[in-house]
């Protein structure tokens, strides 16, 4: 099982997930009605509404991002560092306890 | 006139899937054109064949268009007129398959992003607010329909794109024609009408650029080339059409709701913070566009053998009310939890609708500064509002009284 933790954007509320690896951390959020995860377009990276912040360390343990993905990343409504796309992210023991912080808004 | 078209259905159909259902005007359907739809979805199979409009799949039920629109290896998005007819209207980056629909979209991003809308607001709340006050002062009975559903979204797009705006209702009227036809003829016409005013527009930018969507097309490069005219044309062509006519006809159903739910509307003066829920669901309820596929190689999906060059016809506008993905699908409820409140009007995958978040602010908006202005309206006691039907569903009237604040 891999632990992944969802905090909102204040950090008031979180919700840790217990999931068995294989699809995406997106489609782990949508099992599990995580409500900041909205993944309009179910996950063919068009639409940017599954991104997440995680720590700089995270950040650079994680896979590279594509072009696509850090040109979405820097149009969603208040960009920021450290984001990622969680369609973009696979569940795997590499990511387990990964913190990934929700956005005010997707959209 | 439309020619009449041969009803039709090829061998590798089997009996028990055929069901007959015309999208262009099917008897089952009212001027409440979602409701009546619950029918297709109940009755039908999940994925059946009609003869109707040449022969081809339809496919309305949650699930199953999400995965037919995700799938583009089976599901190209290549082809898009059913019936079939020659060399078809090719829009881009919607008729290119991944991956080359991806630096298309990339180089619209800019325009159309969450971040782009934020920004675009103030402007989208003059042009809803000037065209509601416009409208209010013809007073009661005024038509919502034709004073600002076919006005607001049209004008924001024209100003973003950087077209003129005197010649609003040319292009609205076209837009018009274009979606109420299924005659080859008819579509090729317009089609080229409206590619030759686009064409015209673009002249007019790379002679004298501005800071707009028209010239920022002139400039887009994939892989470090500049994009030929005929791509810059296709693209103009989708915008345009996904620009004039879909807001628009979402506003209209979603007005006619709200003028019948008197309580709901005290509820959005009093909390103006909940019309961002009443958009939701309106969108979730009152989708107006279809997608239409052609099968890119012989399958076997669902349990179903499509053939290739099939054409297979998605219910968006009716994805939302699938009882089988949302509890209580066809009752209005600005409270529903996320996860009952799935759908896919602006569809899914590689081609979802670039002008979503734009959509959405459009609505809100409008109920916005909708609510600043009256306090009250209903539906002209003994209308019977008109409708079209085809790859996009529209209320053709909706007069209003209405009480000003």
């Amino acid at each position: 099982m891999v632990k992944i933790i969802f905090e909102s954007h204040d950090g008031a509320d979180r919700t840790e997930l217990e999931v068995d690896a294989g699809g995406s951390v997106m489609e782990a959020a949508l099992a599990n009605n995580i409500d900041g995860i909205l993944a309009d377009c179910g996950g063919s990276m068009v639409c940017g509404t599954c991104h997440a912040f995680v720590s700089p360390e995270w950040f650079t343990k994680l896979p590279p991002q594509s072009e696509m993905e850090s040109c979405l990343l820097d149009f969603v409504p208040d960009p920021q560092d450290y984001g990622r796309l969680c369609c973009q992210l696979e569940v795997t023991e590499a990511i387990d306890g990964i913190v990934l912080r929700l956005p005010t808004q997707q959209r | 006139m439309s020619s009449p078209i041969a009803n039709h259905i090829p061998a590798h159909v089997p009996e028990n899937l055929v069901f007959n259902y015309d999208y262009h005007g099917d008897p089952r359907v009212t001027n409440e054109v979602h409701a009546s739809l619950k029918t297709i979805q109940d009755d039908a199979p999940p994925v059946f064949y009609t003869p109707k409009n040449g022969g081809h799949w339809v496919v309305s039920r949650f699930d199953e268009i999400k995965k037919v629109v995700e799938d583009y290896e089976v599901f190209s998005a290549k082809e898009m007129t059913i019936p079939r007819i020659e060399n078809p209207p090719f829009f881009i980056p919607l008729n290119l398959d991944p991956p080359n629909n991806m630096p298309f979209r990339q180089a619209l991003m800019p325009a159309f992003s969450p971040k782009a809308i934020k920004e675009l607001e103030g402007k989208i709340r003059h042009w809803a607010g000037s065209i509601i006050d416009e409208a209010l002062a013809k007073g009661n009975g005024v038509d919502f329909v034709h004073e600002i559903a076919s006005v607001y979204p049209v004008s924001i797009f024209m100003e973003l794109m950087g077209m003129p705006m005197d010649r609003l209702w040319e292009f609205r009227t076209l837009s018009e024609a274009f979606f109420s036809t299924n005659d080859q003829e008819k579509i090729h016409q317009l089609g080229g009408q409206i590619v030759m005013n686009m064409t015209e527009i673009l002249e007019e930018k790379r002679a004298k650029p501005c800071d707009d969507l028209m010239s920022h097309i002139l400039n887009i490069k994939v892989k470090g080339e500049p994009i030929s005219l005929g791509e810059m044309q296709n693209m103009c062509f989708l915008l345009f059409l996904g620009g004039m006519d879909t807001v628009a006809n979402v506003t209209g159903y979603a007005f006619r709701q709200l003028a019948n739910m008197p309580e709901l509307q005290q509820r959005l003066i009093d909390n103006p913070s909940d019309i961002s829920k009443f958009t939701d669901e309106a969108i979730r309820m009152f989708g107006v566009i279809s997608n239409p596929r052609i099968v890119a190689k012989d399958s076997t999906v669902f349990g179903v053998d499509f053939k290739k060059d099939d054409m297979v016809l998605c219910l968006l506008p009716i994805s939302g009310r699938d009882e089988r993905k949302n509890k209580n699908a066809h009752v209005f409820d600005i409270d529903r939890a996320k996860e009952e409140g799935s759908t896919l009007t602006f569809s899914s995958g590689p081609h979802m609708c670039i002008g979503s978040f734009l959509a959405r602010a459009e609505i809100r908006i409008l109920v916005e500064e909708w609510f600043k202005r009256v306090s009250k309206y209903e539906i002209v006691p003994g209308t019977e509002l008109g409708f079209r039907m085809g790859f996009s569903v529209a209320l053709t009237q909706l007069p209003l009284n209405f009480q000003k604040i």
